[in-house]
């Protein structure tokens, strides 16, 4: 019971033993990526992500339980959702974590944990389900946290334009509306510059203001 | 006690691959719905179901809104693990290198709020030390850092 890390610690080719050396963590930076269930996030996040991504699994709070549902044969009045993240090591000094957040407004009351310090959001859209992205864009709209909605091409169809998709999101003309590949790595990067593009963008008017 | 990692825990499900709650009315469900309304109130005001925080001892809450998900915690260079418990140890183990507190609630299969709630601890207690940033929000140097960093990704 010994506090041994030595035993399963292993750093580049060798094993640390004990070691009591203070590594200097990186920067953490987070992109959050949102949407309606099933309609990509993992996906995105795996994309990318340099780790086959990780669940983690937040308890609802109590002050959630009034509007939340946990369905007529459940005698729980808490429910534990999942939320995948991955990450990318820009360098050793900084890294990028992608955390996927289910998109329902019944989860928002995590969101504002999540959000803090957060550089923007891409907003995955299923165009079938359209209606799943409205509470992600309008707690983003409101948080004034920079977002992009991104309208996932499930096998290369879109089924609508992208202006009709502006049109039914009713979004401001500075947030943009794209269409990309969850499967794929160079689309998802693509899709998450243009959320870093909006981010530096609100960065610079803050730090003029 | 060494982490769980791997192990299989009966009675709860690991990653979750389909949700129940995916599915849908078909295709006709393009129709926005109106939001379940605040109608459903606690059934009976029973609370069940809050058994993770039996290791936090019944605490939901307290935890410094500094730490985050993303926020990097290390072990203490003077920490002292042996005679916490598993789960605080299991904690101080992964973090001799950096860890988030994401990937300490994944790793060790905490709850996120546990995860937060024993990270706090262990930092009042000297045992880890908790990176919080001296700014919310990144500055434009770091941004740029991040789009040359993704774009050298292929």
């Amino acid at each position: 019971m010994d506090f041994d890390p030595s035993t399963d610690r292993i750093v580049g080719t060798a094993r640390v033993p004990n070691e009591r050396k203070q590594n200097k963590p990186p920067v953490p930076v987070k992109i959050i990526v949102a949407g309606g269930f099933g309609v990509g996030k993992t996906t995105t996040v795996g994309a990318i992500s340099e780790i086959s991504p990780l669940t983690t699994e937040a308890e609802m709070t109590m002050e959630s339980v009034g509007v939340d549902d946990p369905g007529p044969d459940s005698a729980k009045t808490t429910t534990t959702i999942a939320m995948d993240f991955g990450c990318v090591t820009i360098d050793h000094t900084l890294k990028l974590y992608l955390f996927g957040t289910p998109g329902q407004a019944r989860f928002a009351f995590m969101w504002d944990d999540l959000i803090r310090g957060a550089l923007g959001a891409l907003v995955v859209v299923d165009t079938n389900r359209i209606d799943d992205c409205y509470p992600a864009v309008d707690y983003f709209e409101r948080a004034g946290l920079p977002f992009v909605v991104g309208i996932n091409t499930f096998n290369g169809q879109l089924g609508y334009s992208l202006d009709e998709v502006r049109w039914a999101l009713a979004v401001r003309d500075e947030v943009p509306v794209l269409s990309f590949d969850a499967r794929f790595r160079g689309s998802v990067r693509d899709a998450l510059l243009v959320v870093l593009d909006q981010a530096l963008d609100r960065a610079i008017k803050m730090r003029s203001s | 006690m060494t982490p769980p990692a791997g192990s299989d825990e009966p009675g709860r499900p690991a990653t979750p691959g389909v949700r129940p709650f995916l599915h849908r009315s078909g295709a006709a469900a393009y129709r926005p719905q109106p939001p379940a309304g605040p109608d459903d109130q606690v059934p009976d005001g029973h609370i069940s179901g809050l058994r993770p925080f039996v290791i936090t001892s019944g605490r939901v809450d307290g935890v410094d809104p500094d730490i985050g998900m993303e926020t990097q915690v290390t072990v203490h260079p003077d920490a002292r693990p042996a005679r916490l418990p598993p789960e605080q140890r299991a904690i101080v183990a992964l973090c001799i290198e950096p860890h988030s507190v994401a990937e300490i609630s994944a790793l060790l299969k905490l709850h996120l709020g546990v995860a937060r709630i024993l990270v706090s601890d262990l930092r009042a207690c000297g045992q880890l030390d908790v990176h919080v940033l001296d700014s919310e929000f990144p500055d434009p140097e770091t941004i740029m850092r991040v789009i040359r960093g993704l774009r050298s990704i292929n």
